[in-house]
């Protein structure tokens, strides 16, 4: 059978995107799957650093689709967990390099070979994103809760819906003190203005800019409650939908979590 | 501080920030949706005239098309005055 190809995606840069991308394949292919993850970022790729890759980089995407290699041989095994692969972007083309029907058939060759192909898109809707989502079965969004990351998220569900892709939600960075104090939107707020299904809920982690800052896996650290929240987000990727959502918000001591019950108005 | 934050949760309940920026989002959100890319009303024009002007001859350069928004709704304006009425061509059939 076929794998399915996934896009991750934003619309606005710098809410976790590639962390979260490089963070899913890390855990589906711990759960027994064959994943590649693509770069899509032509130009500015960063998905080999977070994934403590970059020395390892030969070939690159744009390689394989002009046929200066094979598919093999872009390909860059992680030697820390089976079964995980990156085809990392090209820093030195322009990113009009690819073409949407150029990445149909990169993913078609890929869905022969995985079993999931997960793609992580560029921020911004031009050509990067127009190459991720042609390609693509499935869509998660990723968005913080912040207003401007709310909003192109709204603009790229739109975009996806008119693809025929029904996205799924990942809120990232959630300050749980900061939901309590009504100063920040929680993950309910953002879905009732978004209107689409979540599929996962991510605390702020001090661990993350960690495990970039060497290039290790996030999920591998069993201390980390965005690795747990990421390994949960995978396991309903991987056939488990139904699989409860935790939700990060701040576990009260419990005489505290007592007196909230009673004292609860809504 | 742990007292004092409690303190300020129960004297200004719901006064945080977010219930701004809920407004403020679905706001943006409504009126992006009702912004039209700029040579849309142009194409609308020039397809809406072809239309017309094969039942009427109307005055192409007097023509008036608007987008008038209200808080609720929006409303698409297209103002033309009529020249002649087009002579029906053939005679209809029985």
């Amino acid at each position: 059978m076929d794998g399915k190809v996934i896009v991750v995606t934003s619309g606005k840069g710098g809410v976790g995107k590639t962390t979260i991308t490089a963070s899913l394949g890390a855990a589906l292919a711990m759960q027994g799957k064959r994943v590649a993850i693509v770069d899509m970022d032509i130009g500015l790729r960063n998905l080999d650093v977070v994934m403590g890759l970059e020395n390892r980089i030969v070939f690159n995407i744009v390689d394989i689709i002009k046929g200066n290699c094979k598919i093999k041989q872009a390909a860059i095994k992680d030697r820390r967990i089976d079964n995980l692969y990156l085809i990392p972007a090209s820093q030195s083309d322009d990113k009009n390099a690819i073409k949407p029907e150029n990445m149909i058939w990169l993913t078609n060759k890929l869905r022969k070979e995985f079993d999931v192909t997960l793609l992580d898109c560029p921020a911004g809707i031009e050509q990067g994103f127009k190459n991720s989502i042609a390609a693509a079965d499935e869509a998660v969004v990723v968005c913080t809760p912040e207003v401007s990351a709310v909003r192109d998220a709204d603009r790229i569900i739109g975009l996806l819906y008119a693809q025929s892709i029904t996205p799924k939600l990942i809120v990232n960075r959630i300050i749980p003190k900061m939901v309590e104090n009504g100063d920040m939107l929680s993950h309910e707020d953002v879905v009732e203005v978004l209107a689409i299904d979540l599929i996962g809920l991510i605390e702020m982690d001090d661990l993350v800019v960690v495990a970039t800052n060497t290039g290790t896996p996030l999920i591998l650290r069993e201390d980390s409650k965005a690795g747990k929240a990421l390994q949960r987000i995978a396991m309903r990727l991987n056939g488990r939908p139904d699989l409860p959502i935790e939700n990060p918000m701040i576990k009260k001591p419990f005489w505290k979590k007592l007196g909230s019950k009673f004292s609860r108005k809504n | 501080m742990k007292f004092n934050t409690l303190l300020k949760k129960l004297m200004n309940k719901g006064d945080g920030s977010k219930d701004i920026a809920k407004q403020r989002l679905k706001f943006a959100l409504l009126t992006d949706k009702l912004e039209i890319k700029t040579d849309t009303l142009g194409n609308l024009q020039r397809d809406l005239v072809e239309v017309i002007s094969k039942y009427f001859e109307i005055d192409k350069e007097s023509i008036q098309i608007d987008i008038k928004r209200s808080e609720e709704s929006s409303a698409l304006i297209f103002n033309t005055p009529i020249i002649a009425a087009h002579r029906q061509q053939g005679i209809p059939m029985a």
